[in-house]
């Protein structure tokens, strides 16, 4: 069951807004935790709690400049999880009333 | 990807409930129809839009249901029990572990469909829910997704 603890990892990791947004900022590219500080207005050590949380949970991971120590985004990490386990049921639903939809304007012509 | 929000999509975090909002073009009667009459049902369900290959409808409070698709390789058959049948406006049924509600409200000429999914104890659904996530209006999560998914390539 290591994929599935690895995905509990994951969620949890997203479950908190601040994350999600270091998360999109580091989507842009590297940074570090002085650069991530000054823009979520939030101290130094709160923003490496968060980032070992991240890098716990194998979103993110250390750059190779040892002085300036920048975060970088772990491609195809495990978002591509967390996104494979939510996208099919939301789109499952959606094609279905995509499909409702169109069938209901053919219901609604009327009868030759 | 999302589409341009014809349906929009909740989760609410207290109630353990997805939510889809929906509006069509058509009366009540028959978004009610399409949902509860098998030569009806049959045509919209299967998301990839080919014609269900069995579609069996017993409409009325603990009377089953079975849909399945053509493709049942890759989906099982989506089978449940109807709890409660009040045409036009509301149907409840109770699939997978979830109960599911389905109400129509007559509105402007058209139909605002609400469908919600209620999950007592699964753990996907409290998957969900840890997450945290709107899908409608966290863009940033899923403008992550697709740069991840472009820059995956």
């Amino acid at each position: 069951m290591h994929k599935q603890t690895q995905l509990d990892l994951a969620f949890a990791a997203l479950a908190d807004p601040t994350r999600r947004a270091i998360l999109a900022r580091l989507s842009q590219g590297e940074a570090t935790v002085s650069e991530l500080s000054r823009p979520f207005g939030l101290r130094q050590p709160t923003i490496s709690k968060h980032l070992r949380v991240l890098e716990d949970a194998g979103f993110i991971r250390q750059g190779r400049d040892a002085q300036r120590r920048p975060r970088q985004l772990v491609v195809g990490g495990p978002l591509k999880d967390v996104d494979g386990w939510i996208r099919p049921f939301r789109e499952q639903w959606e094609g279905r009333f995509d499909n409702l939809d169109s069938y209901l304007k053919k219901m609604n012509k009327p009868k030759k | 990807m999302l589409n341009d929000e014809k349906t929009k999509t909740t989760i609410d975090r207290d109630t353990l409930t997805i939510t889809f909002q929906r509006k069509f073009g058509a009366p009540c009667e028959h978004v009610f129809a399409a949902w509860t009459e098998p030569e009806h049902m049959k045509h919209w369900w299967d998301p990839t839009g080919l014609p269900l290959s069995e579609c069996v409808i017993d409409l009325r409070p603990g009377g089953g249901f079975k849909f399945t698709n053509r493709d049942s390789a890759h989906s099982p058959p989506f089978t449940g029990v109807y709890r409660l049948v009040e045409r036009p406006s509301q149907l409840v049924f109770e699939a997978m572990g979830a109960v599911g509600t389905v109400r129509l409200e007559s509105k402007d000429g058209a139909t605002h469909m609400t469908v919600s999914i209620r999950c007592a104890s699964a753990e996907h659904l409290d998957q969900f829910l840890k997450l945290g996530v709107d899908v409608n209006t966290d863009r940033t999560f899923d403008n992550l997704v697709d740069y991840l998914r472009k820059s995956a390539r």
